[in-house]
């Protein structure tokens, strides 16, 4: 029980947004189907289905935050998905731990609504054009602090992740991602970045059916 | 926007290269996959601008970690300007890239003895320490620095963003204030000093973070951050009058409040002719406080 789960396409944006802004510190927001949570339980097992990439400067500050978590939360309960965790990279390489991260009070904010919240730390130092490791550290919220999940035990939904994120990477699609902070210079940017969702959705399409194909060669 | 860079000319890639650097754009890939596709196979054409395409491909190398390229650029500079201190400066740069602070400290304590009024020399011993994570040390040579090059107007910028970094919100205050004081028309410095008074917290903040959202859209009625920043704090404000049973000021926060949300939610419908973003006028109403 309490095992954490990442869709593609949200564990491709934190790494493609980590990557888009190497010099500085980013962070972000995790989403969760609601469907699938029951209220109250505490600990449960966690689907993230999308991440909303939030900022890439003026961490420290408040007002954009507000502005952004409010309308993430709109737009997240007509989906029918909640708020469900936090992500951030720090700007510093060697840094790698909660402690370091910008935001920490947006996450224990997250924790305060949703207690079985997930705090995603992007590893520095794993991060490559290769991807070998999910480079990305999970901590769950228990008894008010953060608590690291063992390393090995990031699931995802589907096969083949890190190849389709380290091809995403090799092709320079980090350049169109798109955060808050970018929404916010250009009003006409899409901080849901559907393109990305849809691009990754026609990479798996195919990885499927390469996988039925390797299927049938067994047989 | 990408290039196709195996296609380009070579007075386009520098002409490329000049416009990146006029622009202060970063763009350090880039910058590294124009040298090696199509200048570095002869630097005579550069013509005049060889030595700055040189110092930005050293910098664009540290970047990307080609500590070759970067050498070999430091390498032609050095044959050319034997003892320069700028390119002294340089061969720091790339110690420091290579973590080797002790060694980059030394070179550029060396320069700071040779030229006092370096400046450039001095905030990189701030730049090592930051990278080391010594934040409250970066302050505190950073703050030694400003006492002797008041009107460096990058350098207050830092100490802002550092101080925000350890959360000391009204020691940032002042250096927005300070770089306020240096740049009156730049509605970003506005917008940053009513940023963290907001964050501050607190009606006397409040009033004051008003103010420098509306001298910030006054300077640039296209600034979307003070323009919601704007209507975060006159709805905080409104509640507080509202119980504090202050109705003149009430009324006037009420007006700028409407104004607020009616202009970000028609500019935010002139962007969607686009692509569908999220409504941000829903968000508005989740937020605003019926009247």
């Amino acid at each position: 029980m309490g095992e954490v789960s990442l869709e593609t396409a949200a564990y491709a944006k934190i790494i493609l947004h980590a990557a888009k802004y190497p010099h500085c510190a980013v962070n972000g927001v995790l989403l969760a189907d609601a469907t699938k949570i029951r209220d109250g339980a505490k600990n449960q097992d966690l689907d993230i289905v999308d991440t909303i990439p939030l900022f890439h400067h003026s961490h420290y500050l408040s007002p954009m935050a507000e502005i952004a978590l409010t309308q993430i939360e709109t737009v997240a309960q007509a989906d029918n998905r909640v708020i469900a965790g936090y992500y951030a990279a720090c700007e510093n390489f060697k840094d790698n731990t909660v402690e370091k991260c910008p935001g920490q009070k947006i996450a224990e904010k997250i924790a305060e609504h949703f207690p079985s919240a997930v705090f995603i730390v992007v590893d520095n130092k794993r991060m490559m054009q290769h991807l070998d490791t999910p480079a990305i550290k999970l901590h769950k919220y228990s008894d008010g602090r953060w608590k690291l999940k063992d390393a090995n035990k990031v699931m995802f939904q589907t096969p083949y992740v890190l190849e389709t994120v380290s091809h995403l990477l090799q092709r320079g699609v980090q350049k169109d991602l798109v955060d808050f902070d970018n929404y916010l210079d250009d009003l006409s940017q899409d901080w849901t970045n559907l393109g990305i969702e849809k691009l990754i959705a026609s990479i798996n399409a195919s990885n499927t059916i390469d996988c039925k194909e390797d299927d049938k060669l067994f047989r | 926007m990408s290039y196709n860079f195996e296609e380009l000319t070579y007075s386009e890639a520098k002409d490329l290269l000049r416009q990146w650097r006029e622009n202060n754009e970063r763009r350090s890939e880039d910058v590294m996959e124009l040298w090696t596709t199509v200048l570095s196979d002869d630097l005579s054409k550069l013509g005049n601008e060889k030595h700055l395409v040189l110092e930005q491909v050293i910098y664009a190398a540290l970047d990307c970690h080609s500590y070759g390229v970067a050498t070999m650029c430091i390498y032609i500079l050095s044959n050319e300007f034997p003892g320069s201190m700028r390119v002294m400066r340089h061969k720091a740069a790339l110690l420091e890239a290579e973590e080797k602070y002790d060694e980059a400290l030394e070179v550029l304590d060396s320069i700071i003895k040779a030229d006092e009024t370096n400046s450039a020399a001095r905030k990189r011993r701030v730049a090592i320490l930051k990278a080391q994570g010594l934040i409250s040390e970066a302050i505190k040579e950073l703050v030694d620095y400003l006492k002797k090059f008041m009107s460096d107007v990058e350098a207050w910028q830092e100490l802002c963003s550092l101080y925000l970094q350890v959360q000391e919100y009204s020691r940032a205050a002042f250096c927005a204030e300070e770089l306020i004081l240096h740049q009156p028309h730049n509605h970003l410095m506005h917008q940053r000093l009513a940023d963290i008074r907001y964050t501050m917290g607190g009606v006397e903040n409040m009033e004051l973070a008003k103010t420098y959202y509306c001298q910030a859209l006054k300077l640039n009625p296209e600034n979307m951050r003070a323009l919601l920043g704007l209507f975060l704090v006159t709805n905080n404000l409104l509640n507080h009058y509202k119980s504090a049973g202050n109705s003149s000021k009430r009324k006037e926060v009420w007006k700028l409040c409407q104004w607020a949300q009616s202009s970000a939610a028609r500019r935010q419908r002139a962007a969607r002719a686009l692509p569908p973003t999220p409504d941000l006028s829903q968000m508005m109403l989740a937020l605003a406080i019926t009247d």
